[in-house]
């Protein structure tokens, strides 16, 4: 009879306190599977945009998350002997409908950007009129097609085109001339980043050292205005950046009260069994013994909690897949090292709440322990 | 050494409650090995006290308590003692109700045997021994009293111990049981030349050992 069998014969033993605890695990889980997945899943979806487009460096603001950048470095960007182009972007996020909130792209007609755009119906729009081309999804969602009129922040916009796109991010989103919506959010002059495309790494030079003297170069030129390449920009945007914020802390309240609920269980259970722990304690086992199987019943109500959290999490996340609002980012499958790193939290969570029940079981004087009724 | 006491008390007191409740005044006390000694009293002498002292379950107020030879106080390591040298009985017999009989007697093993199969082959050896191997798979709560004493003096034999301390074995049993017990207990003794203390308030159980010596108010009164 090995030690892990007695403790889920104490588990078992009482079922409903044991539900009840793997219960508030599972939600605090849950909440981490599905909260993190879907900012992972966002992050994702950046990284997919910027690969598709062909950008290499992201121009930003040195320390604003929410960066705002002169419209006029723009050329300065583009004098560089290693870009090839330099897009300037506005981004936003913007409420269409009550029930409908998209990212709005603002890109000039002609950037590299827009290349690799797909048009299902419709075309690009042109200059800066005022044109809107919606991505597949969000077209799908407001019951837009070509030729249809849509009003954004009390402006009428024609939709000339629906396009589908490299990322879950454009399929859902609205594009339009930069100039029209630095009107609408009042960004005359501003944008949100440059995008940059650089030439080939020149021979003898690794493509990393390119990238690297690249960056350089732009910020030398501009001081004030980092050069962040395409994948840390896509893990370190405003909107990535806020996300996961939100999923974490989200997460990590839902967590502490499922630790608290273990840590209640197991405080209750040493109580309960204070004689049982003198009986062995009698019976010669070591302080570590006792610390161990009280250890092995939290890691494994823990366990138990992480398991069932996966489950509701991967649940949660083929519902917001299957949301129109967040189907075009939810990616519903949930990848390994995510749901490895939510059974260790799990599992870690059931042994620091196990943690102070444990030695106050392991210190009790074995006499005193078998007088407890 | 071979006549060094197994067991030997010295000036043993033990008081409660900041010196309030003295239960034990005092005690000097030898127990040689094989022997079967008998602590008798009244309830309050300070017996189980006594016992609790010498199997390392609790610390004298002052005096010691020595193992052959060697005081259990300072350094000594009690978790060993209590699982490797010493077996308990208590009165409540104090198996835990979730496991089955099979599985109460291969607790204390987890501190010695480290195969389950060996552990799980003693347990029923030693079930076997006290004549309960038709009760392996029974929970204590399905066996009657005598019977859960019997599993208890089976668990008490896990890691071979050479002393065995029984605090009113035969409390809590029928007249017919108490006498099986002690016979068990005394069948035990004679084949493994084990070292016994036996503490009981009944007077026909403390006669059943070789020696007897009687506590009240917390000192030797005869012995």
């Amino acid at each position: 009879m090995a030690l892990l069998r007695i403790a889920l014969i104490n588990i078992a033993r009482r079922r409903l306190r044991t539900s009840l605890t793997v219960c508030g695990i599972a939600v605090g889980i849950a909440a981490f599977v599905a909260l993190v997945g879907f900012s992972k899943s966002f992050e994702r979806e950046w990284l997919k945009l910027y690969e598709s487009e062909g950008t290499d460096l992201a121009v930003v603001q040195k320390t604003f998350l929410n960066t705002t950048v002169d419209e006029r470095v723009g050329d300065r960007i583009r004098s560089i002997a290693a870009v090839a182009d330099a897009s300037p972007i506005v981004l936003n996020l913007m409420d269409l409908t009550p029930e409908v909130n998209a990212l709005v792209y603002g890109l000039r007609a002609d950037s590299y950007e827009m290349a690799p755009l797909h048009f299902l119906e419709g075309r690009k729009f042109r200059g800066e009129e005022a044109e809107v081309i919606l991505g597949e999804i969000l077209a799908g969602n407001l019951g837009k097609k070509a030729g249809d009129t849509m009003e954004i922040q009390g402006a009428s916009f024609r939709v000339v085109g629906v396009f589908r796109g490299g990322s879950a991010l454009e399929t859902g989103a609205v594009m339009m001339p930069i100039g029209q919506l630095q009107n609408l959010a009042d960004l005359h002059g501003k944008v949100t980043a440059f995008h940059v495309r650089l030439r080939p790494a020149p021979a003898g030079r690794t493509a990393e050292e390119h990238i690297r003297q690249a960056r350089a170069a732009i910020e030398e030129a501009i001081p004030g205005l980092k050069a962040v390449p395409a994948g840390e920009r896509a893990h370190n945007n405003q909107f990535v950046s806020f996300a996961r914020s939100i999923a974490w802390g989200t997460s990590l309240i839902a967590l502490l009260v499922g630790a608290l609920g273990i840590a209640n269980t197991m405080a209750m259970a040493v109580f309960e069994r204070t004689r049982e722990i003198g009986i062995l304690r009698a019976l010669g086992w070591r302080r570590w013994r006792v610390i161990l199987l009280i250890q092995l019943e939290a890691a494994t109500l823990g366990s138990i909690g992480g398991i069932v959290g996966l489950v509701g999490g991967w649940g949660a996340l083929r519902l917001l897949a299957s949301l129109p609002m967040t189907a075009n980012i939810a990616d519903a499958s949930i990848s390994l090292p995510h749901a490895g790193k939510a059974l260790v939290i799990a599992v870690l969570i059931g042994l620091a709440a196990g943690a102070l029940p444990a030695w106050r079981g392991a210190r009790l004087s074995p006499v005193e322990a078998l007088r407890h009724d | 050494m071979t006549d060094e006491p197994m067991l030997e008390a010295r000036s043993l007191k033990k008081e409660y409650d900041e010196g309030r409740i003295q239960a034990l005044r005092g005690v000097d006390l030898q127990v040689a090995r094989g022997e079967f000694l008998t602590i008798s009293g009244p309830s309050g002498s300070g017996k189980s006290t006594l016992l609790q002292l010498l199997g390392g379950l609790d610390e004298p107020s002052s005096g010691e308590v020595f193992y052959r030879g060697r005081s259990l106080a300072g350094p000594f390591d009690l978790d060993t003692y209590r699982s490797r040298h010493v077996g308990f009985v208590f009165q409540a017999f104090h198996l835990l109700p979730a496991l089955r009989v099979l599985d109460n007697v291969q607790i204390p093993m987890l501190e010695g045997l480290s195969s389950a199969r060996d552990r799980r082959q003693k347990a029923e050896a030693l079930l076997e021994e006290v004549g309960m191997t038709h009760r392996l798979r029974q929970y204590p709560n399905q066996l009657s009293a005598g019977e859960r004493q019997r599993v208890a003096i089976a668990r008490s034999l896990a890691n071979d111990p050479e002393i065995l301390l029984a605090d009113e074995p035969t409390g809590n049993l029928d007249s017919e049981n108490s006498a099986r017990i002690m016979a068990l207990l005394c069948g035990i003794q004679a084949q493994r030349s084990m070292t016994i203390v036996v503490v009981t308030h009944e007077a026909e159980v403390a006669r059943m050992g070789h020696r007897n010596i009687h506590l009240k108010d917390g000192r030797v009164v005869v012995g």
